[in-house]
């Protein structure tokens, strides 16, 4: 894959929660093997996927994420066993929830990537960034951080003016 | 729907009953307490009492607006009633699902309890005064999705027979398709609107049996993972999170929602986890002790179409 | 200064303000919830639902910013809220019980500290009582020495007459002021007959009583009769439009972030727990005879007081039906 020269409008930002055994590892061959991939990937590093709490992925949000990346072992490479069996189910049942709620989930990713697929790694990241570049930013977590609870509703565009003006 | 009265004459048994018994376990010191509802002051108010003697056993009773989960004051949250003995305690049929999940996370032992199990044709829902009388339109909408009217596997459950259940709208099935099919951006607004009235009581956490952590991840500042300001941000995080660590756990007492001074619909986030739950993995919560959750444990086979 | 509005005239009025810019806020259904929230048109008033929390959130909100940092290499910008931007309110349709707290809490928010943030809007504020027409079990101002026309508190008063309208009574010169700003819309007190009040069936207390009472008795078994099935949460005294504590959080990340103010409440385990780990309160018994001293003896030491207004909400919502006036009621019996 060729270093894209283009310039975007907009660049999401993307954080790659993964596992420090397989997918982290995987990252690294494809740097290693010199490929490349988009430098919106921010990479958070854990002991494995069963270490990655749902509210991390929230948080990531709240702090201005455009996009989620969970990766980690292949069912049975876990390092400690079973992580990635118990982490399968909990982010089946989480993105239930984020999509009840609202959120579109095309913006989160889960994947599996050992540490010799350095390509899907790439490719992964990749498809993520792009997609998510379609999709614009995230804004819902973000508006929603700027919004203050003064008593109650503010609900004229005078009021909020002379409240934005405080 | 027309409302239609629902038959509760058997609630009046069901008291003698439970005071009877109550009072048998206590004089022959089969328990030291039992956990169980009496009449409060206002018309028809009912409220939770710990009873340790005859005379406070003697105002136990039940009715439909014995509304309360008493599972909650078994659990580690709870540090006021003694636990130095057995203890007995009411339970409708709802309330059981949620004291055998206790028992499945290894909270409560089985041979510390003596089970009083209730026969139940409904509770009232929150939004009416305690007084009303128990009809289609006024009843909880949990008991209309309920099949666990007679609690199994109890101690003692009285003699009476269960009026037959009327049919109603199923509200919570209703709303969650309702729900489901707008878009996720009219889903937000709606939820958006919902959480900006909390104002983080925790009313729904403390009265829900599987909120027994000593100290709530919501509670803590060092990291700090949700916002405690109860503005939209905070809200909606703490929302997340509840219905994430109640998924797979919540036995469907629909306490939080009851409880919640906004008429937060915090239920609907429950059943709906619960259906996907039941979809996913074929869990249900019910009046077998499991020892694992559908989120605690696992198979090889779990879906992974999500995954890549 | 005594005077008489229609109801049409009690809306044009408030239209007429909020076409002028000004913040009303009275009781409306914010997603099917009564709450005391800005109005955008005068036909968003409901009068004859208790809103769900109390008017003292006109000064005293749930959460406000009261500070904010922001940080650029080694430079910190702190950026104070300035109270004096608060816009000027009017709150309209306030209950007796509500509008009575607010003097309760004039004494502790201009103690020892005055707390700008409170005074400010208080001062800015003009509060409309409304006398109250329906009340339930759970209601006991009569109890605590208040009534359904109690006009403590309010600059203006409106009694609802037979046959529609309201006789208008102001009590301080904002009062009259907002009388003066439209005074083609009020007319000569009427001398129809009042509506018919509410009546709470509830004996007076005798707080004088309850407190000696109280004073006497911090350790007494009551407590763990009543309070140990007290679930913790902060529902009760959120409701309350008397409860005023609050806790100051610092939220944001190190580049910024702000000082907010948030209600905080003694039924919390959280309240009194020292970062040492050790809780002085360490069972709910104990925090919620906080609850009940602070309210009827506490606040009578320090202010000669109480901290109640028997709205009755904490009735009505706490989970597991603590009924605080069945409480006084049994301290008063002693
Ligand atoms: S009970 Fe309702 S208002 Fe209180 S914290 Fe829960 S959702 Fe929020
Ligand atoms: S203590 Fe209860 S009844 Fe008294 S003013 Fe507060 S909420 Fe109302
Ligand atoms: S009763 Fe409790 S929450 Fe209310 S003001 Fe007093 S200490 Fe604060
Ligand atoms: S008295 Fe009721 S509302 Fe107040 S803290 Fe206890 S359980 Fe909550």
């Amino acid at each position: 894959m060729k270093p894209s020269s283009v310039k975007y409008d907009f660049e999401p930002k993307i954080i790659a929660f993964v596992c420090t055994w397989c997918t982290y590892a995987g990252a690294d061959l494809a740097g290693t093997s010199r490929m490349q991939y988009p430098s919106n990937v921010r990479v958070l590093k854990f002991p494995c996927t069963g270490r990655i709490d749902p509210v991390f992925i929230l948080k990531a949000f709240q702090q201005g994420a455009d996009g989620v990346l969970v990766s980690g072992c292949h069912p049975g490479d876990c390092h400690y066993i079973a992580g990635n069996f118990h982490a399968r189910r909990r982010f089946a049942a989480f993105r239930k929830l984020l999509e009840f709620i609202g959120v579109d989930l095309n913006r989160l990713q889960f994947s599996w990537v050992s540490a010799a697929e350095g390509g899907k790694w790439v490719e992964v990241v990749t498809d993520l960034t792009e997609r998510v570049r379609e999709m614009g930013p995230m804004v819902e977590f973000k508006e929603l951080a700027l919004e203050e609870q003064w008593s109650g509703a503010i609900n004229t565009p005078e009021l909020k003016e002379t409240y934005n003006a405080i | 729907m027309n409302s239609q009265l629902i038959d509760t004459s058997i609630y009046a048994d069901i008291s003698r009953f439970i005071r009877d018994e109550s009072l048998r376990i206590l004089l022959e010191g089969e328990v030291i307490a039992v956990v169980g509802y009496a009449a409060g002051r206002r018309k028809g108010s009912v409220q939770p009492i710990i009873a340790c003697d005859t005379e406070s056993a003697g105002r136990l009773m039940f009715s439909q607006a014995s509304v309360n989960n008493l599972a909650v004051y078994l659990t580690k949250a709870k540090k006021e009633i003694p636990k130095s003995g057995k203890i007995g305690i009411v339970l409708k049929g709802c309330d059981l699902k949620a004291l055998v999940g206790l028992i499945g996370e290894s909270q409560l032992k089985r041979e510390d309890l003596y089970l009083i199990g209730v026969p139940c044709s409904g509770v009232l829902a929150s939004t009416v005064h305690p007084a009303t009388e128990l009809a289609t339109e006024t009843i909880a909408p949990k008991c209309l999705e309920c099949d666990a009217h007679l609690p199994t596997g109890c101690d003692f459950v009285p003699d009476v027979a269960l009026p037959p259940q009327q049919k109603s709208d199923l509200k919570y099935a209703v709303e969650i398709a309702r729900l489901e099919a707008l878009t996720p951006a009219e889903r937000w607004a709606y939820w958006k609107e919902q959480f900006s009235k909390c104002i983080k009581c925790y009313a729904c956490r403390q009265v829900c049996p599987f909120c027994f952590c000593e100290q709530c991840l919501c509670d803590r500042n060092k990291p700090q993972m949700v916002e405690t300001t109860p503005r939209p941000a905070g809200n909606t995080a703490w929302h997340i999170v509840r219905a994430m660590h109640l998924a797979g756990r919540c036995a469907g007492c629909a306490e939080c929602e009851r409880v919640c001074p906004m008429d937060i619909p915090l239920n609907l986030l429950n059943r709906k986890m619960a259906k996907e739950l039941k979809e996913l993995f074929d869990y249900e919560p019910g009046f077998e002790v499991n020892d694992k959750g559908p989120l605690a444990s696992f198979t090889d086979k779990d879906d992974q179409s999500f995954i890549k | 200064m005594r005077k008489y509005i229609s109801r049409q005239n009690l809306n044009t009025l408030i239209d007429k303000l909020i076409a002028e810019g000004r913040r009303i806020v009275a009781p409306r259904m914010t997603a099917g919830t009564p709450l005391y929230e800005p109005l955008g048109h005068s036909g968003e008033m409901i009068i004859d639902q208790l809103p769900r929390r109390s008017a003292k959130e006109a000064f005293f909100p749930l959460c406000e910013e009261i500070m904010s940092y922001e940080k650029s290499g080694q430079q910190v910008k702190l950026t104070d809220v300035d109270p004096s931007r608060f816009p000027e309110t009017i709150l309209f349709a306030v209950r007796p019980c509500d509008a009575a707290a607010i003097p309760v809490l004039d004494a502790v928010f201009s103690w020892d500290y005055k707390d700008e943030f409170f005074l400010e809007r208080r001062r800015k504020t003009t509060v409309v009582g409304l006398a109250c027409t329906t009340a339930d079990d759970a209601c006991f101002c009569t109890a605590v020495g208040l009534s359904p026309s109690d006009t403590k508190g309010s600059d203006l008063f409106l009694s609802p007459l037979e046959g529609g309208g309201y006789n208008v009574e102001s009590f301080t010169e904002k009062g009259e002021a907002l009388i003066n700003s439209c005074s083609d819309l009020f007319a000569e007190e009427s001398n129809a007959a009042y509506i018919q009040l509410a009546n709470p069936q509830t004996e007076a207390f005798d707080l004088k009583k309850v407190k000696s009472w109280l004073d006497e008795h911090f350790e007494d078994q009551l407590w763990d009769g009543i309070a140990t099935r007290c679930v913790g949460c902060g529902a009760c005294a959120f409701v309350c439009p008397a409860c005023h504590c609050f806790d100051i959080v610092d939220e944001g990340t190190e580049k910024a972030g702000k000082r907010r103010k948030n209600w905080d409440a003694c039924g919390f385990w959280k309240f009194t727990h020292h970062a040492s780990g050790h809780n002085p309160r360490d069972l709910q018994p104990k925090r919620y005879r906080n609850r009940i001293m602070h309210k009827f003896k506490y606040y009578d030491d320090k202010f000669g007081q109480t901290l109640c207004t028997g709205c009755g909400r904490c009735v009505r919502i706490c989970p597991v039906g603590i009924d605080i006036a069945a409480i006084v009621e049994e301290i008063n019996q002693k």
